[in-house]
């Protein structure tokens, strides 16, 4: 298994040596938990926009 | 202990060589005892029935104990700058060898002890027998001297089975035996030589301790330790019974302890923080490194003695680390909601304290408690004082460490939330106690059900209505929106809606969550087909590959694919997919039967119509992402090379100008240039600098490359194939009264197109005719009955699979989006806003 960053303290480790993957540990993979439930995590709001050309059909 | 020779005191002490007086000898002279010989044997006496009240026990520890205890005079006599070479052996026989280079302990007669005892003593022969001898006759020879509370190698010697000292001074070897403390004869002279110190070889009684075997790893350990408190001092190790050992010398003393005990972690800085000074005749060094790990490493030392206990020393330290770092991270505005507490600092802190205390009171049950209260508050002090400027000079390892506490205390909080959402589970949601949003299955069947977690509430409501209502339970879930940063809205999962989906898929959370409790085969993920439905779905993604990573390993989790268009035709209704996918369809449509005229004689048609149409097509989105740069075609097009037709990929900022490059040779040919012209190396600089007049920011380098012209760069060469200049794609001036440029034909209709870059959407809005198509703004916009049709009933529906990969991608994507740090993160976005398709996972 490869080496991944732990998603809370940043430190590499070996997947399969952890028994809280994708976190280094139990107390990293809490803290994560801790943060969904004080919904510190989010994403930016983008509303889809149609593809516009500058150029559209004339006539 | 022993050392200071008195000027007075030079008189010959030690007897002629040979004059050996038989083991009874000890204080007897014209066979009486003085009151102070009684005295004497009843020390050796009171040692040997009472040994633990000396070296703690006779277990292991305490016999690893002697060993120390001749070491610590060493390091004494190292220490006092008279020594700067230990060397300690363990013999093949199993007793013990130290010596050292310093100045040897004297030979000569002791005046005063020699009075008390009224014969002729030596200071050599009162150090080994006298018990609490430096104590006694020799005050403040070394203030801080380490031994064990003063009693010393008198000790050692009297536990010893036999002993044997010889003393290197003045060009002469000497040497006195003792058996179980009793001196075997007086000091003999027994050569010249050119050495100088002390050499001391004892065999523990195995009278005394039932194991007198040393251990190699218990010895090197704590002469390792003692070679780091003492910085200079060469500790040279060996064992003869099996030819192993080492050498310790550190001249940066306890910061290479630090370095050492860090040695296998990561550091979250790099330096070794180090501290020493003196307040009022306390010494104390400190050295101090944060690492990746949990726990405190922390070793503090009083004389050379591990206080394993503490002490006032460890406590003022504590206090000032505390109270520094958050001194700190309140003036850098740091702490959000939490301030870390003095245990979450400690997490991941290496630190060394060695001290030297004159009048050290030892306390706790070890009696490796530091007790003098003063100590505490000079180290706080000077503590205190250090790490604040540190702290202020070093902003870097400042903000790290800071940090580190932050996140520890936010575990110590998250850990308690998390035992309160256990505990709230059982106690409101158990017994079938499921969230009140939920629509559930019927059955009961798990390998059957499916769980889906559908995005906003009015989809929610078709999805009820459309469902397979034995089997598929729909969980509507609302995106809840807060101001993330000054100028932006983020939109996140509600507590509750996380709770929620804990409590419906039923396997638990964190250490204990069990796969077989799950109430549903397949957990699908449906969201709307746009930006923000991706994000929600990155989300989701991101929090079930965190916290429920065997569901996903499993391949329990699914994301839905709803249509974004329906289209009728006549009585015939179909759906599709993606955008691509439907004017990929349209373009076909639109193709049929088309013919275009390029005013130029030629009629494209047929494959070369196809052709074009699709060299036009792949130009779209770089050309959006060019577009979105604020650059215009128009614009970047005079930028063309007339020679090759390419545009300029590289965008260069130097100093107040802009250059463009159209590739890497013409670029480092322009850097070189401007090296030469300016003298030196430009900097390259992340960010476009305003430069302010700074001195240096003529020699800022900022590269923007737009990689998207190299697509278009590649379709104009395509163009240029089929005789279409750049030209032909920007709208031409026009007089209102000559014809359009182009014209495009299909069947009898004719619609006149000012550039190339018309043909496209002409195309497909000719392939539009006699469809009527609906594109999906959200679910919601889909009713039950084409919800089940398109995405909920197993026979039409198309479900992707999430993979470990899928699911760690979105986790990718969403660590960026959702760094720690606002900076990065605005960069991310800002970057990656030229293409937001990217992020659809």
């Amino acid at each position: 298994m490869p080496w991944i960053t732990c998603p809370i303290c940043s430190q590499p480790f070996e997947t399969e040596l952890s028994t809280a993957a994708p976190f280094c540990s139990d107390r990293c993979r809490q803290i994560d938990l801790g943060r969904w439930m004080k919904e510190e995590y989010g994403l930016p709001i983008e509303r889809a926009e149609e593809p516009s050309h500058e150029t559209q059909v004339e006539e | 202990m022993t050392d200071e020779e008195k000027p007075g005191t030079n008189r010959k002490g030690a007897q002629q060589p040979d004059a050996v007086d038989g083991p009874e000898s000890f204080g007897l002279r014209g066979g009486e005892y003085t009151a102070e010989d009684l005295q004497h044997l009843s020390d050796l006496e009171h040692v040997r029935e009472r040994p633990s009240m000396y070296i703690g026990d006779t277990t292991a520890r305490g016999l690893h104990h002697l060993v120390f205890e001749v070491v610590d005079n060493s390091i004494d006599e190292a220490m006092a700058a008279f020594a700067t070479k230990i060397s300690v052996t363990i013999n093949n026989d199993g007793s013990i060898t130290v010596e050292d280079d310093g100045r040897g302990i004297p030979v000569e007669r002791h005046d005063q002890l020699s009075e008390e005892l009224d014969r002729e003593v030596s200071t050599l022969e009162g150090v080994m027998t006298v018990l609490k001898f430096g104590g006694k006759f020799e005050k403040g020879a070394y203030q801080t001297s380490g031994g064990l509370h003063g009693v010393g190698v008198t000790v050692v010697n009297f536990l010893s089975q036999w002993c044997e000292v010889e003393v290197y001074r003045d060009g002469h070897a000497y040497q006195q035996e003792y058996e179980r403390g009793v001196p075997q004869g007086e000091v003999r002279k027994i050569g010249s030589t050119k050495k100088r110190g002390t050499k001391t070889t004892f065999k523990p009684d195995s009278q005394i301790f039932p194991n007198t075997t040393f251990v190699y790893d218990t010895l090197l350990k704590r002469l390792q330790e003692l070679a780091f408190l003492n910085r200079g001092v060469r500790i040279v190790f060996f064992d003869e019974r099996n030819h192993s050992g080492d050498e310790f010398c550190y001249d940066r003393g306890i910061i290479e302890f630090v370095e050492h005990l860090n040695r296998a972690s990561e550091q979250l800085h790099e330096d070794v923080i180090y501290m020493s000074g003196e307040t009022e005749s306390v010494g104390y060094e400190i050295a101090l490194q944060y690492s990746g790990e949990y726990t405190e490493n922390l070793h503090s030392y009083v004389n050379n003695i591990h206080t394993h206990e503490g002490g006032t020393h460890v406590s003022g330290f504590r206090a000032a680390l505390t109270r520094s770092l958050n001194n700190y991270g309140r003036k850098q505005n740091l702490f959000k909601d939490i301030t870390p507490s003095g245990d979450d600092f400690r997490e991941g802190l290496t630190v060394v304290i060695s001290m030297r205390v004159p009048h050290p009171q030892f306390e706790g049950q070890t009696k490796t408690k530091l007790g003098n209260s003063e100590v505490e508050g000079i180290v706080t002090s000077a503590m205190g004082d250090f790490l604040n400027n540190y702290l202020e000079e070093n902003p870097k390892s400042a903000k790290t460490i800071v940090r580190k506490g932050i996140l520890a205390a936010e575990a110590r909080e998250a850990a308690r939330k998390a035992k309160a959402l256990l505990r709230d589970r059982k106690g409101v949601l158990s017994g079938g106690g499921l969230p009140g949003k939920l629509r559930d299955c019927t059955s009961k069947e798990v390998d059957k059900c499916e769980l889906y977690l559908v995005e906003g509430d009015s989809a929610g409501g078709s999805a009820e209505g459309g469902r397979l209502r034995e089997y598929q339970a729909i969980l509507p879930l609302r995106g809840k929106i807060i101001n993330a940063y000054k100028s932006r809205e983020d939109k996140v999962l509600a507590n509750e809606e996380v709770r929620s989906m804990i409590s419906a898929v039923g396997i638990g959370i964190g250490e204990d969550q069990d796969l077989s409790k799950r109430r549903y085969d397949k957990i699908v993920i449906m969201t709307d087909a746009d930006v923000d439905g991706s994000h929600i779905r990155t989300l989701l993604l991101t929090f079930f590959y965190r916290q429920m990573y065997d569901l996903v390993s499993q391949g329990k989790v699914y994301v839905a694919q709803p249509p974004l268009f329906r289209v009728r035709q006549k009585k015939h209704t179909y759906y599709v997919q993606t955008e691509e996918e439907m004017k990929t369809q349209l373009l076909e449509l639109g193709l049929k039967n088309a013919n275009f005229d390029p005013r130029d004689g030629r009629q494209i048609q047929g494959k070369e119509m196809e052709q074009l149409c699709r060299a036009l097509a792949a130009l779209e989105e770089p050309l959006t992402a060019l577009e979105r740069r604020g650059i215009s075609l128009r614009a970047h097009g005079m930028r063309q090379d007339p020679g090759t037709g390419k545009l300029p990929v590289y965008h260069v900022f130097l100093g107040q100008q802009d250059h463009w490059f159209t590739d890497r040779a013409e670029l480092n040919e322009f850097v070189q240039q401007q090296e030469k012209e300016t003298g030196g190396e430009l900097e390259v600089g992340e960010k476009l600098d305003s430069g302010n007049g700074s001195p240096d920011a003529a020699k800022r380098l900022h590269i923007v490359e737009l990689n998207e012209v190299r697509t278009i760069n590649a379709l104009l060469a395509d163009l240029r194939e089929m005789s279409f200049e750049l030209d032909a794609l920007l709208p031409q001036e026009r007089t209102g009264t000559e014809e359009a440029r182009y014209v495009l034909r299909r069947g009898e209709t004719e619609i006149g197109l000012e550039d190339l870059r018309g043909l496209l959407p002409a195309v497909r809005s000719a392939g539009e005719k006699g469809l009527q198509i609906t594109r999906f703004k959200g679910l919601g916009e889909m009713n039950a009955e084409e919800l089940r049709e398109t995405t909920l009933d197993p026979v039409n529906r198309t479900l992707l699979q999430v993979t470990m990969r899928d699911a760690g991608a979105a986790d990718d994507i969403f660590r960026v989006l959702m760094g720690d740090h606002v900076e990065p993160r605005r960069e991310f976005i800002e970057k990656h806003a030229l293409d937001v398709d990217n992020l659809d996972v």
